[in-house]
């Protein structure tokens, strides 16, 4: 790793659960099989699909279709996010265009890797973008979003690295009735830091950012998002999810914002945590500071074990007790990837949870 | 079919059950009654297996097996269903897949083929018809915002389903309208009512028993049988309460 790097330390309060230790030995990891197959990352569905291998695009395995691809500075204040510089793809769509099914596969072998990208959406222009992170070593992301007026952008991200880190930094700005939806799926056995920064900056818009963490053995995963209103009558919602079994942690920490002029935001925050073992930890910390008076924020934070009812009354009707824990499980995580709009992408995402499931329980 | 002889639970330390001893042969309807708290609700629960309900004497018997070493999914596959009286709401899992689930897993764990998704929804809409329970309700979260009368109606509709040997039916009567009564009564003669298989009804009302007659009825106060008779028990106790039966 650079030797200038300066990581966050746990005295900063936004970084108190943070792994940096994990993320410093990921990318002291050397190169070696990163053990997945980047075509059997891409879901089958048409469109545009790009990969990056250690952060370098591979144009033999890609078909960009008018994402760009080029070298650009970052200009964040991140502290993560301010790393992604060099090789990043860019995804700009004029007024009213549409691009549907967009997919970056990030494969990493080793060591650390920084990539950053942009999507620029242009007024009533739409798109959809899916992402996977896998293989080992550290990924270091940083997303920055603008969309226009009435834009519309799904984003769907889903964390399979075996091991090592990755750390995703998003900044968007929300324009006038413009829709931004963004769901992480943390399944992986890597460490994994979700930041994000999303600013309502139009009348009418809506923002969203949330997903499931699910975690096992030592492992440590977080989500940190700061959901801005600037502008009146934005809508919000944060949902998230936290699995945590054996001796992991599953972190979520919810920030809503709302400036004194930003009447009639309707905010929504819900974080949920699933104890599988009683050694696993979920920390959770929703936060609401607002300024305006005519306002509608709700948020709710719990943090349980499976409810026993349902368990036996699944049981007491055939299902074997790990198919009954499954299944219960699968539906407290189904809550925040339901959020996806594309079916496919929801089943496979739900797909990659079951999965975790089946070997976690 | 099911023999229970000298049968001791507890619950947290608390004994529930003190020695209770019953026998329910192949193609009978037996009905208990008895005040709160007698323990009728925990006996269901000790017959279907739940955590926490502890036997600490005495033996089941269902079907020539001993019914106490099963895990609960052992015991359905085995032919037993309890129908619950405070159906469970679990959100997030539709009645649909929660039933082909549950119906596939009891087939696998009898070596029976299990059902694809076609054959399993004609199942599913047949019962829902025959129970007046409205197609869309199978597709909803299990008891998720179901009435009262609703979910007990959806008891009844796996009951169709999974078509049991036996049945322990918990109160499957109370919160019911009258005509949501006649329906379930109904359901339990269509479903149950063959000589190979038997129920325990659960109730505190005769009415259900105007409906689906039991051969015998029993009394159970106390955490044990304390009295046991034909049909006409049910009209005497209804007339005069448990009084000293239940002291
Ligand atoms: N989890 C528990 N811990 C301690 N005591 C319990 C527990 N569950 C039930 N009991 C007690 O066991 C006794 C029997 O309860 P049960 O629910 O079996 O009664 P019941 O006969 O079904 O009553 P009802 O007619 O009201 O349904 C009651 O005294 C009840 O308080
Ligand atoms: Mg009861």
């Amino acid at each position: 790793m650079s030797a200038t790097l300066e990581l966050p330390t746990r005295r900063r309060e936004a970084w108190r659960w943070s792994d940096m230790d994990a993320l410093q030995a990921a990318a002291n990891m050397p190169a070696g099989d990163p053990g997945a197959d980047p075509a059997a990352l891409f879901l089958d569905i048409e469109g545009p699909r790009l990969l990056f291998v250690d952060g370098m695009f591979e144009p033999a395995h890609s078909r960009p279709d008018g994402v760009a691809v080029s070298p650009f500075e970052a200009a964040s204040d991140h502290p993560l996010g301010a790393l992604a510089s060099g090789e990043g793809w860019t995804l700009t769509l004029e007024n009213g265009a549409a691009r549907g099914d967009i997919q970056i596969v990030h494969v990493s072998t080793g060591g650390e890797n920084h990539v950053p990208a942009r999507i620029l959406l242009g007024e009533d222009a739409t798109a959809s973008v899916i992402e996977t992170y896998a293989g080992r070593g550290w990924a270091n992301r940083l997303c920055q979003i603008g969309l226009k007026r009435g834009a519309r952008l799904m984003r769907s991200v889903r964390l399979l690295q075996r091991e090592g880190f990755v750390s995703i930094r998003d900044e968007a700005d929300v324009a006038e009735a413009a829709s931004l939806v963004s769901v992480f799926l943390g399944v992986g056995g890597m460490g994994s830091r979700i930041d994000g920064a999303i600013t309502l900056a139009g009348p009418g818009a809506y923002g969203e950012m949330g997903g499931a963490l699910l975690t096992r053995g030592e492992q440590r995963q977080e989500a940190a998002v700061v959901m801005r209103h600037a502008q009146p009558e934005g809508t919000s919602r944060q949902i998230w999810r936290a699995v945590a079994a054996d001796r992991s942690t599953a972190s979520l920490a919810a920030r809503a914002e709302v400036v004194r002029h930003a009447q009639k935001t309707d905010g929504e925050q819900s974080l949920r945590g699933l104890l599988l073992d009683r050694t696993a930890t979920v920390n959770l910390k929703p936060e609401l500071e607002i300024f305006a008076d005519d306002v509608q924020c709700a948020h709710g934070a719990t943090v349980g074990e499976l409810d026993k009812q349902a368990l036996f009354y699944l049981e007491s009707r055939g299902l074997p007790e790990t198919r009954a824990r499954g299944l219960l499980t699968r539906a407290f995580v189904a809550d925040a990837i339901d959020r996806i709009g594309e079916e496919t992408v929801r089943e496979a995402f739900l797909e990659d949870a079951a999965a975790w499931l089946g070997e976690a329980l | 079919m099911l023999k229970i002889e000298n049968l001791h639970a507890e619950i947290d330390g608390k004994e529930i059950l003190k020695g209770l001893s019953l026998e329910v042969a192949t193609g009978e309807i037996h009905a208990i009654m008895g005040p709160n708290g007698a323990g009728k609700s925990t006996l269901g629960y000790v017959l279907g297996g739940r955590d926490g309900y502890e036997v600490t004497q005495g033996s089941v018997t269902f079907d020539g097996q001993d019914l106490l070493e099963l895990a609960p999914y052992e015991r359905a596959a085995a032919g037993l269903f309890l129908g619950f009286q405070y159906p469970v709401e679990i959100p997030g899992i539709s009645n649909v897949q929660f039933l082909r689930e549950a119906l596939n897993s009891q087939r696998r764990a009898r070596d029976e083929a299990p059902l694809s998704g076609a054959e399993f929804l004609k199942l599913a809409r047949a019962q829902a018809d025959a129970l007046g329970m409205h197609q869309d309700m199978l597709k909803r979260p299990v008891n998720v915002g179901f009435s009262g009368g609703e979910k007990k109606r959806n008891e009844m509709v796996q009951m169709g389903i999974l078509a049991p040997k036996f049945a322990i039916l918990d109160e499957t009567d109370s919160g019911l309208d009258i005509d949501a009564l006649k329906a379930v009564g109904d359901g339990i003669n269509r479903i149950m009512r063959a000589p190979d298989k038997s129920v325990l009804l659960i109730t505190h009302y005769q009415r259900l028993l105007d409906y689906v007659q039991p051969d015998k009825v029993h009394v159970l106060a106390d955490g044990r049988i304390v009295r046991s008779g034909g049909p006409e028990l049910a009209q005497e106790l209804e007339r005069e309460g448990y009084g000293e039966l239940a002291a």
